[in-house]
């Protein structure tokens, strides 16, 4: 079956769409306006930014999932990450001036990046290490470890990082302005829809210029991995038949924390772009902060179906139906609907439940697929 | 010397939710499927504890039993589909756990929110003291009585069977989706049961926030760190649940942020996992060598 | 004549992929006889097994037992029938208890009854057949014919009517299946019905009365044992690929040089799964172009000496020397990078990557040390050895898990040997195999032995393998190596006896 794949895919989605259209619809609101919100979702400029972070960290999980390392800890990685470059343009060279000689500026950025990947890299490098040397399953520890990052970036937070210029919120400085990837742009308005949805495209493009150059690069470096290195084949096969790779001498122990590593590097790049190019300070709590980045590239890297094609593909659908469900959440009819039931305020369960049961078809569906490969063989 | 308030108020429920929560995980794993889903499920009965409370009632007149039953029943419900998707066909158990875990978020924040939104605190609908001394006895009688079962009964013998290799235990005679369901069964009708005093005794409060607070993935490392033995899961449960309910009064004495003190229940058990796994106590505690293996019947299932 | 007591007519199965594994299959078997089913690998033997034991479901045709059509839909129905099947891995659940897992089988053991009711029956029954097993000792620690034996007594315990071995059996050397045959001939006189499954032709000689043989899913032949011969049945099962069938030995066309061995073992004590010892002070050497062969009964400690050896498992004692350098716990990198081959057990597990093609499979072992892996050699390679060894489809590219299980072992085997420049290590080398192909994978390594003067150690437990192409036969029983044996000055029957000490 040519194109089983892509059929559990759509049929995944669909589902997904479906459940939510369907409590939408037992909680008295029209699923037209769900379905017609989440669609034209898909030709919206705004979701340029999550498309390309997640996009990066579809890469990140690629990498660990190639080898069935389950890294459910992209989240972890990411917050690690951007306490290195808080500390790199917070504290080590914070500055109030609002321009700096270009050079500072481009030193500082690249090792708040370097030093933010390096980051990422050992505390993914951490969790394969536990894998590797113990046999803990590595599921529950990155799990463990996103929740050991988020307290210390809270305890971080709270103490030495607590900025000088926020006026009693527990949070940090705003990244100085020379310290900024994002480039800002000034958004003309015609009245034409076709128009403005390609500018608004073109303006995300520059402004988010420097993610996309990474992502290019993330891209093209995990292309080599699989297709030309000695190291990405080991991967592959630590993820089909961890046996086979002992029996051939290799260090399964060594493969498994350098795969984790690579993905918590990824992982850790993005952290600090996603920083420097629109978070610009860290809250308190974190937690509740992000926006779970780290477990929406698991829905992007699993309906790629680990292909590393369609990891872009994958990420733009996630991040059409995440703002689609929040565009959903913000339309009147929705907030009265909610408001009536009493679950004003709480429009993220319409998201869990999409992504849950996304997730759960595809899961299930994928079964069928799996069958028709077990069918050539017998 | 501990307080008697801090003792009855927060450690010892504190211990009574992570061993009933851990103890009815360890008896469903012991069967053989990874429960990834722990996590969203606690936190769907704890939704449904509170809506119980209130829903069940004219049912049950006592608003605490009231809520623990529709926690039980709900935790039930989301255990059996995972137990018996997971055995009818060969898919895998981290895919499904998980995505259960996140549906499971939704359907937590759905039954408890507007419960949570119209009455405000759980005071009202708590158990008092002396229930929570009651709840502390029978959970140790329910650990010891299911350690009993599974270590000398047949039932628990055909669940550790089909936990070991369920192709070799249905050659035997064991109906493996029989004895599935019914580990899944008694197993989250315990963790229903734990995740409902975890509001219902305390917290005391329940906020939808709260789904990202990880206990369900605490639970889950008790089971992890005390090798899923019912016995060794009370001073595990008792040192993890300690921790964890006196993060705010550790703090205070100590002068750090209360991240700190929620910090130490996941390093210690992480700590303890490896210690564990890395060490001779590796052999006694050990997985059931099927934990999280997709079971393939054959062509029948089709 | 008595009417049979099962008997299955027109039964057909075929697999999602239109492969069809059984068609119209009838047979009957008779209370007190045995009826042996023959077959080599892949002519729909186990298929056949599975649906009379309620595993699989058959697509068309019918079960009767005692006259009645019945339908067997999992293995508890076929145990309540008095259909019990003994397999030849024994399926017993390692870290229960002997009682504990007879009780699984046990209806009339209720669901919260404890062990006391089966230990004392399983006493019984050990009393009356004459074995001797705790019933409160862990499985892991019995032996393979211990565990055989428990199964045995399951079959007693449950009351069975037909009695299914499916080659369980079959490995067991003459003089240890004849034990077994004091309880089948009980079994027969009882009015019980016994259904033998074997590849091995003198095996359903030796007890059975009647003998149906399967090719490619089809009955081919149905005799009745006086009438049978030997070639008869060869040809039946066979069929046109017989003639490139040989058990004869190969020779080795000259002396063994009394040169530097390549592999020294000296005083090897190996722990196995359990911690107990496995391996119990081996000593042996193997010349270039010597082809030592470990005969011995699963189980015995030869998986341990073999995995030590290529460096899977740990030494707790003693030493491996290759090519002059102790490589004792060096780890398996160290040791494959000398030139060493290695074919573990079970290889379509343990040492191919059914998700990758098969040239990644290859340069997987050939390029594991560079950093960019050059393809184009790499297929050069595999397109070298899929001529060689005729792997059909003849595409380097191709996913191995689209291969046929014959195919996948023609790719081990030929990628292990291609590397093994200086050794080769390996287990069971062609089990599973067709005894065409079979006969091809060892002609292929006697070849490397000869033609590239590379030392071979291998163990298995088919005798007729070892005999076949040893120079040295070494014989290995409870972790102790017994030998070296001339494989033709030896009787086989020293050999068998060695086997089961």
């Amino acid at each position: 079956m040519k194109y089983g794949g892509l059929i559990v895919v759509a049929l995944s989605l669909l589902t997904g769409i479906g459940v939510f259209a369907l409590f939408s619809w037992s909680i008295g609101i029209n699923p037209y306006y769900v379905i017609e919100s989440i669609l034209t979702t898909f030709i919206f400029p705004g979701i340029v930014k999550d498309f390309l972070i997640l996009s990066l960290l579809g890469y990140a999980l690629l990498i660990a999932f190639k080898g069935s390392l389950w890294n459910i800890g992209a989240e972890g990685q990411m917050h690690m990450a951007i306490i290195a470059s808080v500390y790199v343009t917070l504290i080590l060279f914070f500055t109030t001036e609002k321009s700096l000689p270009i050079h500072v500026s481009i030193g500082v950025v690249l090792l708040s990046i370097v030093l933010a990947t390096i980051a990422g890299a050992l505390w993914g490098g951490l969790a394969g290490a536990i894998k590797a040397y113990t046999g803990v399953d590595e599921v529950p520890v990155t799990l463990i470890l996103n929740y050991i990052a988020y307290f210390i970036g809270n305890i971080l937070v709270y103490g030495p990082f607590r900025g000088k210029y926020v006026w009693g919120y527990v949070r940090t400085d705003l990244l100085p302005a020379p310290y900024k990837l994002s480039i800002s742009v000034k958004k003309t308005i015609t009245g034409d829809p076709i128009v403005d949805t390609l500018n608004g495209y073109l303006v995300e493009a520059i402004i988010y210029s420097s993610w996309i150059t990474a992502l290019i690069i993330v891209a093209i470096f995990t292309y080599w991995l699989f297709n030309k290195s000695s190291l990405g084949l080991k991967i592959k096969i630590l993820g089909s038949n961890p046996d086979y790779l002992v029996t051939l001498g290799v260090n399964v122990k060594k493969t498994t924390v350098t795969a984790f590593m690579l993905s918590g590097a990824i992982a850790g790049l993005t952290g600090a772009l996603y920083y420097h190019g629109a978070l610009w300070r860290l809250e308190y709590p974190l937690e509740y902060q992000t926006m779970g980045y780290g477990y929406l590239a698991i829905l992007v890297t699993w309906l790629s179906m680990l292909d590393m094609k369609f990891i872009p593909i994958s990420a733009y659908i996630v991040s059409a139906l995440i703002m689609g469900s929040q565009r959903v959440s913000s339309l009147p009819v929705v907030r009265e609907a909610f408001a009536v039931i009493g679950l004003g305020g709480a429009e993220i369960a319409f998201r869990l439940l999409m992504f849950g049961s996304v997730l759960l078809s595809y899961s299930i569906l994928r079964f069928i697929q799996d069958y028709e490969i077990r069918v050539v063989k017998s | 010397m501990i307080p008697v308030d801090l003792l009855i108020d927060k450690i010892l429920p504190a211990f009574i939710t992570f061993y009933l929560v851990s103890l009815g995980h360890s008896i469903f794993e012991k069967s053989g499927i990874l429960n990834l889903a722990i996590d969203g499920i606690f936190f769907a009965a704890t939704g449904a504890a509170i809506l119980g409370a209130y829903l069940l009632l004219p049912i049950i007149p006592y608003p605490p039993i009231a809520g623990s039953v529709l926690a039980v029943l709900v935790s039930i419900l989301l255990g059996l589909f995972m137990s018996t998707v997971l055995t009818f066909l060969p898919i895998s158990h981290g895919a499904v756990g998980l995505s259960l875990q996140f549906f499971s978020y939704g359907v937590g924040i759905i039954l408890g929110y507007s419960v949570r939104m119209r009455y405000g605190t759980v005071y009202q609908i708590a158990y008092t003291r002396e229930d929570v001394l009651e709840l502390l006895v029978i959970s140790i009688v329910i650990g010891l009585t299911l350690h009993v079962l599974i270590e000398k009964t047949k039932l628990g013998v055909a669940i550790r069977a089909v936990g070991e290799n369920p192709h070799s235990a249905s050659a035997l005679g064991v109906k493996v989706m029989h004895i599935r369901i019914i580990a899944a069964i008694i197993g989250f009708a315990l963790m229903g049961l734990g995740a409902s005093l975890f509001i219902l005794s305390w917290q005391r409060t329940w906020d939808f926030r709260q789904y990202s607070q990880g206990y369900g993935w605490l639970a889950f490392a008790t089971a992890l760190a005390a090798g899923r033995h019912p016995i060794m899961l009370i001073p595990v449960s008792l040192l993890f649940g300690g921790l964890a309910s006196t993060q705010t009064d550790i703090s205070a004495s100590l002068k750090v942020p209360t991240d700190v003190a929620k910090l130490i229940p996941f390093l210690a058990a992480l700590i303890l996992m490896l210690v564990y796994s890395s060490t001779g106590l590796r052999k006694i505690f050990a997985s059931p060598s099927s934990l999280g293996k997709p079971y393939y019947k054959e062509e029948k299932s089709i | 004549m008595t009417s049979p007591l099962l008997s299955i007519t027109g039964i057909n199965k075929s697999f999602p992929g239109g492969v069809i594994a059984l068609d119209d299959v009838s047979m009957e078997f008779y209370p007190g006889e045995v009826t042996a089913i023959l077959g080599e690998n892949g002519a729909g033997k186990s298929t056949l097994v599975k649906i009379l034991y309620g595993i699989y479901s058959p697509d068309k045709g019918d079960i009767f037992f005692q006259g009645k059509r019945i339908v067997i839909g999992s293995p508890i129905d076929a145990i309540k029938k008095g259909i019990v099947m003994v397999s030849q891995i024994p399926q017993l659940i390692d870290r229960l208890t002997v009682a504990e897992n007879l009780s699984l089988s046990l209806t009339s053991v209720g669901l919260f009854e404890s062990m006391k009711n089966v230990r004392r029956v399983f006493k019984e029954i050990s009393d009356k057949i004459g074995i001797k097993i705790n019933p409160d000792a862990k499985v892991w620690s019995l032996n393979y014919t211990q565990k055989q034996l428990v199964e045995i007594a399951r079959a007693v315990l449950l009351d069975a009517k037909v009695l299914i071995l499916d080659e369980a059996l079959t490995y067991l050397p003459v003089e240890e299946r004849r034990k077994f045959y004091v309880y089948l001939q009980r079994f027969k006189e009882e009015g019980r019905s016994i259904v033998l499954i074997t590849h091995k032709i003198p095996e359903a000689l030796e007890i059975s009365d009647r003998i149906y043989i399967l090719r490619r899913g089809k009955v081919v032949g149905s005799l009745v044992r006086e009438n049978a011969t030997l070639e008869q049945i060869r040809e039946l099962m066979f069929g046109e690929a017989a003639k490139l069938i040989t058990y004869e030995r190969f020779s080795n066309p000259y002396e063994i040089q009394v040169g530097e061995p390549i592999i020294q073992v000296e005083n090897l004590v190996v722990e196995g799964e359990y911690g107990e010892i496995a391996v119990n002070k081996v000593s042996f050497k193997a010349r270039a172009g010597e082809i030592i062969g470990i005969a011995g009964i699963v189980g015995n400690g030869q998986r341990e000496l073999l995995e030590a050896l290529v460096g899977l498992r740990r030494i707790r004692s003693g030493r491996v020397i290759i090519d002059g350098v102790d490589v004792s716990n060096k780890g398996v990198g160290v040791i494959r990078e000398k030139g060493v081959g290695f074919i573990p057990d079970q290889p379509l597990r343990y040492a191919v990557s059914a998700e990758n093609t098969i040239v990644e499979n290859i340069a997987a072992l050939f390029s594991r040390q560079q950093v960019v892996i050059n393809w184009s050699s790499m297929i050069e390679i595999t397109n070298k050895l899929i001529k060689e060894y005729s792997i059909y489809p003849p595409n380097p590219n191709i996913h191995v898990k689209l291969l046929s299980g014959g195919n996948i072992m023609k790719v081990v085997v030929s990628r292990e040997l291609e590397y093994a420049t200086r050794a080769l290590l390996a287990y069971n080398p062609t089990r599973g195999l067709d005894e065409a192909t079979a006969t091809f994978v060892r002609k292929k390594i006697k070849e490397k032995a000869v033609g590239d003067k590379v030392s071979i150690v291998f163990a298995s437990e088919d005798l007729d393998e070892v005999l076949q192409l040893s120079d040295a036969v070494f014989v290995m029983n409870r972790g102790v190596l017994y030998g070296p044996f001339d494989p033709v000055s030896t009787p086989r029957s020293k050999i068998e006896e060695l086997m089961v000490m």
